[in-house]
């Protein structure tokens, strides 16, 4: 019975967003909500190996490029079918996962951090000086969109494959490696004495959080139709890092409702004109001060305090 | 070939001084309140725009602007410090950090408003060269190379020999103990906020007047002050200054001989590799 009631909200937050192209009149807000979608799984990828693990990596934008731009190319050089060309991209992504999630793993904290984010700062740099290959800071554009580019469909297209990719990542929580990634978050060390390689678990998470960055960058170069060095930059892995903070780190809902709100709440700024970027930042920090625990967070203590007290009544 | 190792070395030594005061500020508040204050590189930013501003539309002279712009970054560090940092004091440090990528936003955006979207060189009428047999060496960046000494002589004696200095290493060697001998726990990271801010500052101010500065050149900074400290090791002051200072060079020559576009990727590189050698970093002691 209880498990019903837990998945009475996804189901109903499914199909909500299932109805929502039919109720959404403005052309924009349907393309927002498609950017959200891209934006959930690559936050869902991010909540892997940021909040269950507890390693806040700075490059998901950097592998969105990656898997952005290995897509974009493959289609472009060998002709490939876009089906193809999107499915292949993860893969591509978690090589390169592979070759700089081995070094940048055996360090921890900010060192894992700054690591990182100098990962991202390269791969930018490449594709920035890389040219030939990939036309430098012009970016490419005219890339071919699916379905002709009829946005419904790639909503539900988005739609469907986030939802997937979610409950991947509550399977992946749920499973004994989940909890392995907990137990790294909470004492390394005690999870390296049981005599478990930490490092593969570790690798694990990075690569298939990396995968969803792939995934979710192929996506956005296939719906935008254009694709540039500066779309990956630090500035939009630290929107992912946002997402999950602000929805909750290590929860499989914190991330897809952060999600939306790193995409929305510029949006809604806007009226704010030029100084939109100090609110942003303004509620940033008051949100880090007043909600650390993130708004799944603050749901879970308001229901555990609601049911609690009932409790207390009844008995 | 020598003269021209040379050569990039003297270049790379004023952007090493540079990449040490960054350092300086970020390792100081680092070992004192374990924070990775992100937002250190756009304040520095602020800091050379400020001087530009106080230098040509105010008209104040260069030497006279400097000064004041230090002073408001001392001030601006210790509101920060009060305003951001110290109500997630007791929180986990990833909130520390999301905290000081919100404050990265808000100073891009506050400076975008005050002085505009421009690339701005802060004029400072130093146009002499001085050739020393086959090498080139703008009198500018002598006195930066100087400067940046300066400064980070200045530091070292206030950290090593003053009251203040010898309380600072004290919460950072041990905060509990620390305020059980009755150091001013409330007080110490007012200082060290201020004046990492106005070594900051200062950097800003160098590399306004050495290359230009423009809205985002602090991500950059910032980001190279992090890759000193782990060359060097986090919080040891030795370290940002050898780290800061291979940092530099190593980027120069790798502009001069390599390729100018690379120069990061190659920077980085060499930081990862040293990480891999020895993650506690050069002079980091062993964890």
């Amino acid at each position: 019975m209880n498990r019903i009631l837990a998945l009475l909200p996804w189901l109903l937050a499914l199909a909500l967003l299932a109805a929502l192209p039919q109720v959404l009149t403005v052309k924009y807000y349907l393309h927002l909500s498609i950017l959200a979608l891209i934006w959930v799984i690559v936050a869902q990828g991010q909540n892997l190996i940021q909040g269950f693990t507890g390693y806040v990596s700075i490059v998901q934008a950097g592998f969105m490029g990656i898997g952005a731009y290995g897509s974009t190319l493959m289609g472009l050089n060998f002709q490939w079918p876009l089906w193809a060309t999107m499915l292949v991209a993860p893969l591509i992504t978690a090589l390169f996962a592979l070759a700089t999630g081995y070094p940048s793993l055996r360090v921890k904290g900010h060192y894992f951090a700054i690591v990182t984010l100098a990962f991202n700062l390269i791969i930018v740099i490449v594709l920035v000086n890389y040219s030939e290959l990939t036309k430098g800071e012009a970016g490419i554009s005219n890339i071919p969109k699916p379905w002709g580019g009829n946005r419904e469909a790639f909503y539900y297209l988005a739609l469907v494959l986030a939802a997937s990719l979610t409950l991947l990542a509550a399977l992946i929580a749920r499973s004994r490696v989940g909890e392995i990634l907990l137990a790294i978050r909470q004492n390394e060390d005690l999870v390296a004495a049981l005599g478990i390689a930490a490092w593969k678990y570790k690798l694990f998470a990075f690569v298939i959080s990396a995968m969803y960055a792939g995934l979710g960058g192929a996506l956005y170069a296939h719906f935008q139709g254009f694709i540039n060095p500066e779309i990956f930059g630090v500035a939009q892995s630290l929107d992912a890092i946002l997402a999950v903070i602000l929805g909750g780190s290590g929860t499989i809902a914190g991330p897809a409702i952060g999600a939306f709100l790193v995409v929305f709440l510029p949006e809604i700024l806007r009226f704010a004109d030029s100084f939109r970027l100090i609110l942003y930042g303004l509620i940033l920090v008051l949100a880090t001060i007043f909600m650390p625990i993130g708004i799944v967070g603050i749901v879970k203590a308001a229901f555990a305090r609601i049911t609690r007290r009932e409790a207390r009544h009844g008995g | 070939m020598l003269i021209e190792i040379l050569q990039q070395t003297i270049n790379g030594l004023a952007i090493g001084g540079v990449y040490v005061l960054i350092a300086l500020g970020l390792t100081t508040v680092f070992g004192i309140l374990g924070i990775a204050h992100f937002a250190h590189g756009s304040i520095s930013m602020f800091g050379g725009y400020l001087t530009y501003f106080l230098a040509t539309s105010q008209g104040l002279p260069v030497l006279a602007a400097i000064p004041v712009a230090l002073l408001a970054g001392f001030l601006l560090g210790v509101l920060v410090e009060i305003l951001a940092y110290r109500p997630v004091r007791n929180a986990n440090h990833i909130n520390a950090f999301i905290v000081a990528l919100g404050l990265t936003m808000m100073v891009e955006g506050i400076n975008l408003q005050l002085f505009g979207h421009e690339q701005v060189v802060i004029p400072t009428g130093l146009t002499r060269v001085f050739r020393l047999g086959g090498i080139t060496v703008p009198e500018l960046r002598l006195y930066v190379i100087v400067a940046a000494i300066v400064l980070v002589v200045a530091m070292m004696i206030f950290v090593e020999r003053t009251k203040t200095g010898q309380a600072i290493r004290a919460v950072a060697e041990n905060r509990d103990a620390a305020i059980l001998m009755g150091v001013n726990v409330r007080t110490i990271p007012l200082i060290v906020f201020g004046m990492s801010t106005a070594l900051g500052v200062a950097a800003g101010i160098m590399v306004g007047a050495l290359f230009a500065i423009a809205p985002g050149i602090g991500e950059g900074l910032v980001v190279k002050g992090f890759a000193v400290l782990i060359l060097g090791g986090l919080g040891s002051f030795p370290g940002a200054i050898l780290g800061g200072t291979v940092l530099g060079i190593t980027e120069s020559i790798a502009a001069g001989f390599i390729s100018s576009a690379y120069k990061d990727v190659i920077a980085f590189v060499v930081m990862i590799l040293v990480l891999l050698i020895r993650p506690q970093g050069l002079l980091g002691r062993a964890p």
